[in-house]
């Protein structure tokens, strides 16, 4: 009932009016909310539907009215929160040392300075760079480096197991692996300065990549030949997505190796590298399958 | 019979799902944030303008325009342009169509004139806002959620009307915009108190009912 209407009313019998006021309109009924909070309209692409079977991507996440559904919000902020955490992340001084192999620290002072500061990122502190010297193995064919990149998370889960396979991929194809070794604070290039120190004909480096939504946890490697300050990326051969819902690291570490071996025959890396026959060697890590079905792993459960 | 309810009558409503960036400019819209417009007109301006401001409180919409057509409804330029044309702008068709919906809902059921004396000629318009919306709270230098009284009435009629307004009751003057407007009607706005300002808007009614009913007052009346 309108207010003002009450309003004229009263002052209509004030002024000695009887005569009954028109009846007023009925208010329309307003529609009552639905009994699901968060009605979801039902995906009618098919094509949607079986691509979001194959990737952890958000696809056919469907929508309600012009927006999305709530629990794909919240399951996006938990993805973006474990990406956060993953860059936040750092590698504890001591983790290399536990692990049993060398680490050496870059120019980077803390992790402020090694998010602002790429260039630090990418030279040996100097201690650490005479340390080096003395402690490598000189004139091997690869060295590898596992370093945290932008994401320690994924150097400590699976850094391991993707130096290890990679290692041995490398041996049971006839090249020399250089003595392991960690780097901290560590951007891509770092590769350069430590494979040049110890002579390595090609540089290895498997770092934590930039994390993406929901993956925290994957690491890169970047391969050089002839490693040498000055280096660009188009003399780099790299591969991305190494973890349990990519590439798995004992898959990797096989291509990985591949890769070594045609750079150290072919004397050369990055664009001017002939892959074409590379295909041949990989055997089963070759396989290029569809992805089997991936599960999206639920951060938030939604109320049934 | 006085005070008997004129109900405004909507005369068109429409809604423009994705407007040109060009009209959108020329309307007062924001290209940036709006794209859809819902368009309506009517017979009654100021009802329409408190319906805008009711629907910005039901929908994510903002009142780009909003204006009175000269002499009123009854000298409309067309069959559909009745005494005002309001546009609503919002970034998606649902919110227009939502805000829409609370305007109907306003001009059907709560605001509209009242006829001030026996024959129907005396029109006012004595309506109460318990809580404004960003439109009017904006036009008025109030702020969104406050009371005011919006009060119509031909000059003579209100003038005195606002007079007594305005003793009766502890409301100040948000705005004041005498004779004539675009439909030669006087109106104010008023602010303060609900309870105030439901007060004042009653002291209003009656005293254009009374100016209505004895116009030359009692010492140059018969």
């Amino acid at each position: 009932m309108s207010r003002t209407r009450q309003l004229v009313d009263r002052l209509r019998e004030e002024l000695g009016r009887s005569d009954p006021m028109p009846i007023a309109p009925p208010l329309p009924k307003i529609q009552e909310p639905p009994s699901r909070v968060f009605p979801r309209r039902h995906e009618g692409s098919r094509f949607a539907r079986e691509t979001a079977q194959h990737t952890t991507a958000m696809l056919g996440i469907g929508h309600v009215g012009t927006r999305y559904a709530t629990d794909v919000v919240l399951q996006f902020q938990a993805e973006l929160a474990v990406a956060h955490a993953a860059v936040d992340a750092v590698l504890p001084d001591d983790w290399a040392m536990s692990n049993g192999w060398i680490g050496l620290s870059s120019r980077v002072q803390n992790h402020r300075e090694f998010l602002l500061r790429p260039d630090l990122g990418r030279r040996l502190a100097d201690e650490s760079l005479a340390r080096w010297k003395q402690s490598g193995k000189h004139g091997v064919d690869v060295q590898p480096i596992l370093a945290d990149g932008l994401s320690a998370v994924a150097c400590m889960q699976s850094g391991r197991a993707l130096l290890e396979s990679f290692t041995r991929a490398c041996q049971a194809r006839g090249l020399s692996v250089g003595v392991p070794v960690v780097a901290r604070f560590a951007r891509v290039w770092l590769e350069d300065e430590i494979g040049a120190a110890v002579g390595a004909k090609v540089a290895a480096i498997l770092l934590g990549e930039r994390p993406g939504l929901g993956t925290g946890d994957g690491l890169s490697a970047y391969l050089v030949y002839d490693p040498k300050i000055g280096n660009t990326d188009g003399q780099r051969n790299m591969m991305s997505n190494i973890h349990a819902r990519g590439t798995r690291p004992e898959v990797a570490g096989d291509r990985l190796a591949v890769l070594a071996r045609a750079m150290v025959d072919q004397r050369r890396s990055g664009v001017e590298l002939d892959l074409s026959q590379l295909t041949q060697q990989l055997g089963d890590a070759a396989s290029r399958a569809p992805r089997a079905p991936q599960v999206r792993e639920r951060l938030v459960e939604r109320q049934p | 019979m006085i005070l008997q309810p004129l109900h405004p009558r909507i005369l068109s409503i429409r809604r423009i799902p994705n407007a040109d960036p060009a009209l959108l400019l020329a309307y007062g819209a924001d290209p940036e944030r709006h794209r859809s417009l819902g368009l309506v007109t009517a017979t009654q301006d100021d009802p329409t303008y408190v319906a805008l401001d009711e629907a910005t409180k039901h929908a994510r919409v903002d009142v780009v325009f909003a204006k009175s057509f000269y002499a009123g409804a009854n000298h409309g330029s067309g069959p559909l342009s009745g005494e005002i044309l309001g546009v609503l702008a919002a970034s998606n068709p649902e919110e227009i169509d939502e805000g829409l919906r609370a305007l109907v809902r306003c001009l059907e059921s709560d605001a509209c004139f009242y006829a001030a004396d026996e024959a129907q000629k005396t029109a006012v318009f004595p309506h109460v806002i318990s809580s404004l919306g960003h439109y009017l709270s904006a036009l008025a230098g109030l702020s969104p959620g406050d009371a005011m009284a919006y009060l119509v009435a031909p000059p003579m009629e209100a003038t005195i009307a606002l007079d007594m307004a305005l003793k009766a009751a502890r409301v100040r003057v948000a705005k004041i915009f005498p004779p004539p407007t675009e439909t030669n009607f006087a109106a104010a706005w008023l602010t303060g108190p609900l309870e105030e300002c439901e007060a004042a808007s009653v002291a209003y009614c009656e005293a254009v009912v009374r100016v209505a009913a004895n116009p030359k007052g009692e010492v140059w009346g018969s």
